[in-house]
C-alpha cells in the first residue's frame, strides 16, 4: 500500500470470477490484476507486488494451496484470501493453516467481496505498520547499544589504560599504599568493563546470525581447552578439575566461540563457588540423537529458593555489594541463550552445601529455523 | 645505537592516546599522536612512521576501517604495519571479528582497549 491505492491480485481459472472481481474492486480505487492459473499468478505476484491476493483453491495445474504456500514463503505480510467453490469447512481450515487470512465462498455478491477485501486490506495496513515499528525499534536499539558502548566503555578504557601506566611504574614511583588503592580501582573498573561486555553481548545477541557460522564441533576438544584455560584459576583456589569423555564423541553443529563461552562460564562457576580441596568435573556422553554435557562441582550449592531464577538476567544468588564472590548476574542467562541457539536445553540440580550439576543436551543434527 | 623507531597513534581519545604514548616512550619509541584521520594522513605524508596504532571508531564509526583500507591500497604506505585498536568488537552495526574481517581489513594485528603494557609492547616489537 505504497501510496493510496491498494494492489490486488486475483488468481482464478474462471473468467467470470476474474472479471467480476475486477469490475467490483476497481471502482473502489484499487489497482487490480488477474491471472488464470497458479504459475502465471505467481509470476505476476513477483512483478506486481500486491497487497492482497484472492486465490481460487480449485484450479487446473498448480493448486490454490500450493500457490498460497509459495506466496507465504515469498512475503508472509501479503494478505491472502481464498475463493472456494466447495465451501467446506475443512478446505478453508487447511487454507488458513497455509497462511490465508479469510475465505469467500462462490458465488458471492459484490457486498460480500467488498466486505472481505476491505477487512483484508485493513489487516495489511496493520501488518505494514507493525513491520515499520519493528524496524524502527531495532534501529533505536542498535543506536542505543552503540552509543552506550562507545560513551560508557571509552572513558573506562582510557582510565584503566592510565592505571596500567601508573601501576607499571612508567609515571614514576608511588607508595605501596597508593599502589594497593590504585590496584583496587583497576580491579573495580575492569569488573565494570566486563559487565558492559556481557550486557552488550546479551542485548545484541542474534541466534540466527550466529547459526550462519555453525560448523562441526567436537565438544571434548572444547572441554579440554576450557579446562586448560581455567587451570591456573583452579590451582589458585585449590580446586581439582576433571574431565570424563568417551573417545570418538559425535560432533554437534555449533559455534566454537559460543560453546567455549558456555564451558568457561559453567566450569569457572564450579571453581569460584567452591572451597579449597573441592573439585569441578566435566562429563560428556551420548544418548540417542543428543550429546550431553554435565558440569558438576561439590561446592557451595544453590539454595532451592533461588533455583527457578538463576537463569534470569541480572539475578544473583548473593546480591550483596560486599558479597565475597562477585558476579554480574548475566553469566547464566548468556549460557542459556547460547545453549538454546544451538537447539539445546539446560537444567540445573543443586543441593545447598553439597554441590551443583548443570546438564546440557545438544542435538547432533540441529537445523536452525529461519523464522521465529 | 640505531635510531629510535617512530610510531604514530591515531585516536580521538586524548587520554587513551596519552596513556599508550607513555607506555611506548618508556620502551624508547618515538611516538606522535594524531587526533583524527585527517591529521593522521597529513603526518604520514610528512614523514612515514615505522608503525601505526589506529583506533577504528572515531568521529564516525568506520573512520579507522576506511583509513586502514586507504593505507593498504596506496603503494607509498602499504608497507607500514598497522595495528588496529578497538573497543567495539561487540557493537551491533559494527560487529567486528578479527577472524572473519581481518582479511578484508588487511591490518597487521589487533589490540583491544584497554591493553596491558606487556601485550602491547610484544605486538609492536613483532612488527617493527
Amino acid at each position: 500500500m505504497s501510496g493510496e491505492r491498494a494492489r490486488i491480485l486475483v488468481i482464478d481459472d474462471e473468467k467470470v470470477i476474474r472479471d467480476s472481481c475486477t469490475r467490483i474492486l476497481i471502482p473502489e480505487g484499487n489497482i487490480v490484476k488477474s491471472a488464470e492459473n497458479g504459475d502465471t499468478g505467481l509470476t505476476l505476484f513477483r512483478e506486481f507486488h500486491p497487497d492482497l491476493v484472492l486465490v481460487d483453491l480449485k484450479m487446473p495445474g498448480k493448486s490454490g494451496m500450493d500457490v498460497l504456500e509459495e506466496i507465504e514463503s515469498i512475503d508472509p505480510n501479503v494478505v491472502k484470501i481464498v475463493i472456494t467453490g466447495y465451501a467446506t469447512v475443512s478446505s478453508a481450515v487447511d487454507a488458513m493453516k497455509k497462511g490465508a487470512y479469510d475465505f469467500i465462498p462462490k458465488p458471492f455478491t459484490p457486498e460480500e467481496i467488498l466486505l472481505i477485501v476491505g477487512r483484508g486490506l485493513e489487516k495489511r495496513r496493520l501488518l505494514l505498520e507493525s513491520e515499520t515499528l519493528k524496524v524502527e525499534q531495532e534501529r533505536v536499539r542498535k543506536n542505543m547499544i552503540s552509543l552506550v558502548s562507545h560513551e560508557l566503555r571509552a572513558p573506562l578504557a582510557a582510565t584503566v589504560q592510565y592505571l596500567e601506566v601508573i601501576l607499571g611504574g612508567m609515571a614514576g614511583e608511588i607508595s605501596s599504599e597508593a599502589k594497593e588503592m590504585i590496584n583496587r580501582c583497576d580491579i573495580r573498573l575492569r569488573e565494570m568493563l566486563e559487565l558492559l561486555r556481557k550486557w552488550l553481548s546479551l542485548a545484541t545477541f542474534d541466534s540466527l546470525k550466529m547459526a550462519d557460522h555453525f560448523e562441526n564441533i567436537d565438544l571434548s576438544g572444547v572441554a579440554r581447552e576450557s579446562i586448560e584455560v581455567l587451570k591456573s584459576l583452579a590451582k589458585e583456589k585449590g580446586i581439582q578439575l576433571k574431565l570424563e569423555a568417551p573417545v570418538n564423541l559425535s560432533p554437534i553443529k555449533g559455534s566454537k566461540v559460543s560453546l567455549e563461552e558456555i564451558f568457561h562460564n559453567l566450569i569457572s562457576n564450579g571453581i569460584k563457588y567452591n572451597k579449597a580441596g573441592g573439585w569441578a568435573k566435566v562429563k560428556l556422553y551420548e544418548r540417542d540423537e543428543e550429546v550431553w554435557v554435565e558440569i558438576s562441582d561439590n561446592g557451595f550449592g544453590i539454595n532451592e529458593e533461588h533455583l527457578p531464577r538463576i537463569f534470569d538476567e541480572f539475578y544473583r544468588v548473593d546480591g550483596r555489594r560486599n558479597a565475597p564472590i562477585k558476579g554480574s548476574g548475566l553469566g547464566l542467562s548468556i549460557v542459556k541463550r547460547l545453549v538454546e541457539a544451538h537447539g539445546g536445553m539446560i537444567d540445573v540440580e543443586s543441593r545447598f552445601g553439597e554441590g551443583t550439576t548443570f546438564r546440557i543436551g545438544f542435538p547432533k543434527f540441529f537445523q536452525p529455523q529461519k523464522e521465529g | 645505537m640505531s635510531q629510535k623507531k617512530r610510531i604514530l597513534i591515531v585516536d580521538d581519545d586524548p587520554d587513551f592516546a596519552a596513556a599508550i604514548q607513555k607506555i611506548l616512550t618508556s620502551a624508547h619509541y618515538d611516538v606522535n599522536v594524531a587526533g583524527s584521520v585527517n591529521d593522521g594522513m597529513r603526518m604520514i605524508e610528512e614523514e612515514i612512521p615505522d608503525l601505526i596504532l589506529l583506533d577504528v571508531m572515531m568521529e564516525k564509526y568506520d573512520d579507522g576501517f576506511t583509513m586502514c583500507y586507504d593505507l593498504k591500497h596506496d603503494d607509498r604506505y602499504r608497507g607500514i604495519p598497522v595495528i588496529i585498536v578497538t573497543a567495539v568488537t561487540e557493537v551491533t552495526g559494527l560487529k567486528f571479528d578479527p577472524e572473519t574481517d581481518g582479511e578484508y581489513l588487511e591490518a597487521d594485528d589487533y589490540v583491544q582497549k584497554p591493553i596491558s603494557a606487556e601485550a602491547l609492547l610484544t605486538k609492536v616489537a613483532k612488527l617493527i
